[in-house]
């Protein structure tokens, strides 16, 4: 389904943001890609659709070869290709129905976009987007007045009415809380499931992509370091991915919950911590 | 990383378990194996070389105040064996100059910053200066209360409100009222339009929106031109090429004006609202295949809503102004009766005063139903 042939990317700063990259991802595989800051995820994720243009290699999504330099070919691709972000990116001043429909860019005339005057048919793909990810009561409102996990489901509705056939996802929980994360994530994984569409996310949290992901890929410096299904992404694997021991950090999203007199202890510290804060401040800002 | 700081510092006040009332201070450098805490360091004093160089620099502008001067006064200083003497002003000046530096080194102000303070002192001295400013401001007294501007200051308290409600324009029967009506209306026009285009202006000269490079710079090219002729000069060149008045076709002349004007100023405000317009649903409108008339009109025209409606209320108020500028060149509306009038001034200012007051109450009243608008919209 989606082809990475020794595909290169730089940076017009001279940053090598990927080197040969070899992957092939098949129909309907939920791939999870993990690393650490600046490994090159988001490179990754942003070549598929062109939003970042790769430099060498070749990239192939179905049949098509991304050409990040043929605009209207481009776009055909992305209305193919959905995509999700961390910060969710909603035009927060419209509502969520209108951001839905944004989705329906690719196959609706540029002056019915121009006017505002969408037809039945695509206002009825937006409607079965938002029924899909369990927010439709809220077509009305407001992008910006919902809660973060109701803004990334707008998002991944948006993504449905593209009708894709591939969905990206950049981070697409890492803005959210734990249970929110694990819900959305959750929706994503039926979704995608139900509609049998690849997808390929970004993750911080290695817990979430051993729940969700059949597949999951690491990286380090614009390199695939791993590459196998999620079972054999143990411990060691993935300390040799990050280059480190793994922390309670990387693996806990979800905490179980926690007894109040258990936080009381871990409350108290801060508060002292607080109010040793200034002076902790200073004695640091005088040191070379 | 809170419990290491814990060990660091321990809390000024710790409360002794078991006896709430007893509270011991500690001392946060008493613990043994603490390391030693390190001296909050003092604001740097700024390098005494740079303070004299721009001590020479307030020298150099004394010099030169001196030397341009026109007022030729001298203050006189008595030592006692002999007496020193300096141009009054330019000394004054340098005692401010002086003045300046030495509340900056004593307050241990940046030499850049002390730099940016000497130079605020030596252009206004300099601006005032050549424009005789004091010399002038302080003659305003007398001259409001003596001859031909006590009279006009008299008429302009004691409009003719008559006048206003009651007469006609002067050779023709349409009255007074009418043109005020006809101002309007020249607004309602030139904010129409002039606001659309300079939302398309706005949206080209942006590089967050225009579809390349070169489109960006050529259409801020063309907003800069637009907006360095002034109103007047616009309705200079359009009762030029299209008539004024005389021929009817006043009010066109004043509205294609005022549109110029307009674009001006949307495409600039605008413009800036859009390069500051949040590039993550404009990433989102791209993955999703819009194309860049769709992701302009979806993502980014939200976005600027808020201003564009607020910057369009604005240029309204400005043209209700403006049009009342623009009569002295010959134009319709309240303009052009103003300026007929002041044409007559010498039999009296209380038409004018009436037209100006008018203009005020206008304006004050666009002003609050533009504030409403605004509440109501955002």
């Amino acid at each position: 389904m989606i082809t990475f042939e020794n595909v290169d990317v730089v940076y017009p700063n001279g940053f090598k943001g990927l080197s040969s990259v070899n992957l092939d991802i098949k129909q309907g595989e939920f791939v999870a890609i993990i690393g650490l800051s600046g490994a090159g995820k988001s490179t990754l994720i942003r070549a598929v659709n062109g939003l970042v243009p790769y430099t060498g290699g070749t990239l192939t999504v179905g049949d098509t070869v991304v050409d990040p330099r043929n605009k209207s070919k481009l776009r055909q691709l992305r209305a193919r290709v959905g995509m999700i972000f961390q910060q969710f990116n909603n035009v927060g001043r419209i509502s969520v129905l209108n951001n839905v429909l944004i989705g329906r860019s690719a196959a609706t005339p540029t002056w019915r976009s121009l006017i505002g005057w969408y037809g039945a048919e695509d206002k009825e793909i937006a409607f079965q987007s938002l029924e899909r990810v369990g927010i439709v009561d809220k077509a009305y409102n407001r992008a910006s007045a919902l809660s973060g996990g109701q803004q990334q489901r707008v998002a991944i509705a948006r993504v449905l009415a593209q009708d894709p056939e591939v969905i990206l996802a950049d981070e697409p929980v890492a803005s959210l809380d734990p249970p929110t994360a694990r819900q959305v994530l959750g929706d994503l994984r039926r979704i995608q499931q139900d509609l049998g569409i690849t997808c390929i996310v970004n993750m911080h949290h290695l817990d979430l992509a051993r729940d969700y992901a059949d597949r999951i890929i690491g990286m380090r410096g614009g390199e695939v370091v791993f590459d196998g299904p999620t079972a054999e992404a143990t411990d060691s694997v993935i300390e040799e991915v990050y280059q480190r021991s793994l922390t309670a950090e990387d693996v806990a999203a979800v905490e179980v919950p926690v007894k109040l007199d258990e936080l009381a202890p871990a409350a108290d510290d801060d508060l002292h911590a607080a109010t040793a804060d200034p002076a902790a401040g200073g004695e640091t800002g005088g040191k070379p | 990383m809170t419990s290491m700081r814990q060990q660091r510092i321990p809390p000024l006040v710790a409360k002794q378990a078991g006896s709430p009332e007893v509270t011991a201070v500690v001392e946060p450098s008493t613990s043994a194996g603490a390391p030693a805490a390190v001296q909050r360091p003092e604001r740097p004093r700024p390098p005494l070389q740079s303070y004299l160089l721009l001590a020479l620099v307030a020298v150099a502008a004394f010099a030169f105040f001196w030397w341009t001067r026109e007022d030729t006064s001298v203050l006189f200083i008595p030592l006692g064996f002999t007496t020193l003497w300096a141009p009054q002003w330019p000394l004054i000046g340098f005692a401010v100059m002086l003045a300046v530096l030495v509340l900056c080194w004593l307050t241990r102000t940046g030499a850049m910053a002390a730099f940016g303070a000497l130079a605020v002192v030596i252009m206004s001295y300099w601006a005032g200066a050549s424009i005789h400013f004091l010399d002038r401001i302080v003659e305003v007294p007398q001259r409001l209360t003596t001859g031909n501007t006590r009279d006009q200051l008299l008429g302009y308290l004691n409009p003719d409100w008559s006048y206003l409600l009651f007469s006609n324009v002067a050779g023709t029967s349409r009255p007074i009222w009418g043109e005020w009506l006809i101002t309007l209306c020249m607004a309602v026009v030139a904010t129409l339009i002039g606001c659309f285009i300079g939302l398309l202006l706005a949206m080209l000269a942006s590089p967050v929106s225009s579809p390349n490079k070169a489109t960006s710079q050529t259409v801020k090219a063309i907003n800069s031109v637009v907006r360095s002729i002034p109103d007047v000069g616009w309705a200079l060149l359009f009762a030029a090429f299209i008539g004024g008045t005389a021929y009817g076709l006043g009010a066109l002349a004043a509205v294609l004006a005022l549109i110029m004007f307009n674009i001006g100023i949307v495409a600039k405000l605008l413009g800036e609202s859009v390069d500051a317009v949040a590039l993550g649903p404009l990433e989102a409108a791209d993955a999703a295949g819009a194309n860049l008339v769709q992701r302009d009109r979806v993502a980014v025209l939200p976005a600027v809503m808020p201003s564009f409606v607020s910057y369009s209320l604005y240029v309204f108020e400005l043209n209700i102004r403006a049009s009342a500028a623009l009569g002295v060149v010959g134009v319709a509306g309240i303009g052009g009766e103003l300026s007929r009038q002041i044409g007559r001034m010498s039999q009296g200012y209380e038409n004018v005063g009436a037209i100006l007051w008018a203009l005020v109450l206008v304006v004050l009243l666009v002003d609050l139903l533009s504030m409403w608008i605004r509440r109501k919209l955002l």
